[in-house]
């Protein structure tokens, strides 16, 4: 097993290392023959070209429609996606050590503190372009433009207005988003100097809504159960893959039986009833104590809130107020009201036993809409269950503490 | 008079006046720490900033069942940052009809001033219909309590510069100034350069009547409030470029930042500031402080570690550059601009074309 160092190298050898490693990849995919492992494989791939000398590496929220980046044929760099990579692979202790000289402040969400650390220390590529978009939080806004300035690259932020806590957002609205990524399109190409294919990358999307849309319609309707946290890494491995012929491929395997077999929950043994747990926010990475944990006491996530995603397909004729829309009316998008009336209702709508919030380390957006949503769920008669971690870290004296209050909440139910 | 209490300076307090409140900070109405805590007080995550921490449970205190607000008070909260929103968001949940969440935008591109324009006049709509409710409370006459930071003396070029947070008062820039050092610049939340230019006016007002005359009112107050309210949390490159530019009119001889714990724009931030301290080879310190502000403790020990070894740079460049006139007393920084401070003068300037200048004076 090659480091990252020796994979994301200019040198011959890297390059010669870099094959080599992949198709190993490539031979556990075709082995295993399932979604998630050929995404594995296509997000490795595209993510490496963006070492490669001369690479455009647009830098961009994790919500920014990466279509029209596939337009051009150019791969996303999603921070989130590069520090959760990082911090798996043999770099993690130097990319810890980097963040640890950085003198940006500790308490700052660990995704983009780690993902800056690695950018300064070569760890990830640097940036030609950053391009943002308000939501989900304004930290990635800041650290996104604060790259920009630093490397002297263009920077956008696409100025998504916050949805009314009931309803869809107003038409205007959404022209407006979608006039700021028709805009941002061309500046893309005037940036790059390719030629867009836009149609194609819409209906390569497409092709993935359409069948993870219809996988998400299954699992809400009750028909289907799959793990959430593994298919919360589908989803974030995926961010990378919309309006691509792999993409649309990997989500269209989704929809065999043998494609998504390694993303079932657990069954318990001798006929007992599982309890059911809606997950919200995003997950631990690298630690799986708390669902080997979950797995004991016959508990599984059976949902998760940051896996609805691109559940619609866009007009390929005029795809930008489709992809506005995607933004504007985002179910992580909003006040804490909204966020709280669409989980209640999600988890009443998937009759789970209870939901676990994950407090991300740093995160103000997720950690400040808490109260709201455990009041609503109070009141809903849901049990939730709110814990503290770090979405990037490894075994702890806080994992503990969390494995132990998630013990006693499985108790509880 | 009923009162609109207001969580950021970026409200032009007009808007409140001319709809019959008056404006108070909400900040000058912290929760007394030492009182007893409430049952069914509100509860916020500590990784929360403590200024969102502490005018959660001030609003809390004030709206709550037994609180001192009456039951036409109202507060108004702009969410500048993700936490300042959710704390508008759990406020909002709580206290329903009684609290209005601004949208404020980071960016000054095309479109944005016609945003922020129809988000004020949308708080105003709210204020009016909401003092229409209320009827039945007598008018008298409004008055304004704003934050009550200033600067202890006029700014002094070649000073500190001061970039902070919101603070509660001056005992920073007092601190510094009982050191010794003048203060060239505060930059901050609650600074006077903020919150005096969008205070409410003498004239108390906006132009009322014909809708295209209330558009254009609410248009140049939004265009005010982004030139105003240029904070961490706006747009990166214009912060920078605001912040060159105080820098480039000052000339401080060191900057001093106060950042928040658990605060996003202030932890970026003091990047930008501290690259741009490296840039002009300027000492720098990051402290970080509570809400409200505490000037005494391990912080008074860092500031004055900080200002006297700038001190000593100053003697040793000093001595090394110039002996002293005749007649001078060589403990006495007159060479290179000495400010009185504490009884004690200093010269705080390293900044070598200011030090020039001055020491040209004197000569």
């Amino acid at each position: 097993m090659p480091g990252m160092a020796d994979v994301t190298g200019d040198t011959f050898s890297a390059s010669l290392i870099r094959t080599a490693f992949l198709a190993q990849t490539r031979w556990a995919a075709m082995k295993s023959r399932t979604a998630r492992k050929y995404m594995d494989l296509h997000a490795l791939s595209a993510s490496l070209d963006l070492f490669k000398p001369g690479a455009i590496v647009p830098w961009v929220s994790y919500l920014f429609p990466t279509e029209l980046l596939s337009s051009y044929r150019i791969t996303p760099m999603i921070p989130e996606l590069g520090s959760a990579t990082l911090t798996g692979t043999d770099l993690r202790d130097p990319v810890e050590a980097a963040a640890a000289r950085m003198s940006l402040a500790r308490d700052v969400c660990s995704y983009h503190r780690i993902a800056l650390a690695a950018v300064e220390s070569e760890m990830l590529p640097p940036p030609s372009m950053c391009l943002g978009t308000t939501p989900l939080c304004l930290g990635k806004e800041c650290m996104l433009e604060l790259l920009a300035v630093r490397y002297n690259v263009p920077f956008r932020e696409i100025r998504v207005p916050l949805p009314p806590d009931e309803g869809e957002s107003s038409p205007e609205a959404v022209a407006d988003v979608a006039d700021q990524l028709r805009q941002l399109h061309e500046d893309i190409g005037r940036w790059t100097g390719r030629k867009p294919n836009l149609r194609k990358a819409i209906e390569l999307s497409n092709r993935a809504s359409a069948a993870y849309g219809h996988l998400m319609d299954e699992r809400l309707a009750g028909r289907l159960e799959m793990d959430g946290r593994k298919t919360f890494a589908v989803v974030f491995l995926g961010q990378l893959l919309w309006g691509t012929e792999e993409g649309a491929k990997d989500f269209e395997r989704l929809l065999t039986e043998r494609g998504r077999s390694d993303l079932l929950p657990v069954v318990p043994e001798g006929g007992r009833k599982l309890k059911r747990l809606l997950w919200l926010h995003t997950v631990p990475h690298h630690d799986d104590q708390i669902f080997t944990m979950l797995a004991e006491h016959d508990a599984a996530v059976v949902f998760e809130e940051m896996g609805q995603m691109h559940y619609e397909t866009v007009d390929p004729d005029d795809p930008f107020p489709g992809l506005a829309k995607r933004l504007t009316d985002n179910t992580l998008w909003g006040s804490s009201a909204r966020r709280a009336r669409l989980t209640v209702a999600l988890a009443k709508q998937l009759k789970v036993d209870g939901a676990v919030h994950f407090n991300h380390w740093g995160c103000r957006h997720g950690l400040g809409s808490l109260p709201v949503v455990r009041s609503a769920f109070m009141q809903a008669g849901i049990p939730l269950l709110a814990i503290d971690g770090d979405a990037l870290a490894r075994r702890g004296a806080q994992q503990d503490k969390s494995r132990q209050a998630m013990e006693s909440f499985l108790e509880l139910l | 008079m009923p009162t609109c209490y207001y969580t950021c300076n970026l409200v032009p307090l007009d808007l409140m006046v001319r709809s019959g409140y008056s404006p108070r900070w909400l900040g000058n109405h912290l929760r007394d720490p030492n009182a007893p805590a409430r049952r069914e007080a509100l509860s916020i995550h500590p990784m929360t900033c403590p200024y969102v921490t502490k005018l959660v449970l001030a609003a809390d205190e004030l709206f709550g069942s037994a609180g001192a607000a009456v039951a036409g008070d109202r507060l108004v909260v702009p969410g500048g940052c993700d936490a300042a929103r959710r704390m508008g968001d759990l406020l909002a949940a709580t206290y329903p009809g009684r609290v209005f969440v601004m949208h404020m935008p980071r960016s000054s591109e095309d479109g944005v001033v016609d945003s922020v324009a129809d988000s004020l006049r949308r708080l105003e709509d709210w204020l009016g219909v909401a003092r229409q409710a209320d009827d039945e409370i007598a008018a008298t006459a409004t008055s304004e309590e704003p934050p009550s930071v200033d600067y202890p003396a006029d700014p002094t070029p070649g000073g500190v510069f001061v970039v902070a947070g919101p603070l509660t008062d001056n005992s920073l820039l007092r601190l510094i100034v009982q050191l010794g050092a003048p203060v060239a610049g505060l930059e901050s939340c609650t600074s006077p350069d903020r919150w005096r230019a969008l205070a409410a006016t003498t004239t108390g007002t906006l132009a009322a009547g014909a809708a295209d005359s209330r558009a254009a009112d609410y248009e140049r107050l939004a265009a005010k409030l982004l030139q105003v309210g240029m904070c961490p949390r706006r747009s990166t490159m214009s912060r920078r470029d605001y912040l060159i530019r105080r820098l480039d009119e000052m000339r401080p001889s060191s900057i001093i930042y106060a950042r928040q714990s658990f605060c996003d724009p202030g932890a970026y931030d003091s990047l930008i500031v501290s690259e741009l301290a490296r840039e002009r080879d300027l000492p720098y310190l990051e402290i970080e402080v509570d809400f409200p502000f505490d000037a005494t403790g391990p912080l008074r020990t860092r500031v004055e570690a900080f200002l006297e070894a700038q001190l000593l740079d100053d003697d040793l460049l000093r001595d090394h550059r110039e002996p002293a006139a005749p007649g001078a007393d060589p403990a006495c920084g007159v060479a290179c601009g000495a400010v009185v401070g504490a009884g004690r003068q200093n010269e705080v300037s390293l900044d070598d074309d200011l030090s020039d200048d001055l020491f040209d004076e004197e000569d």
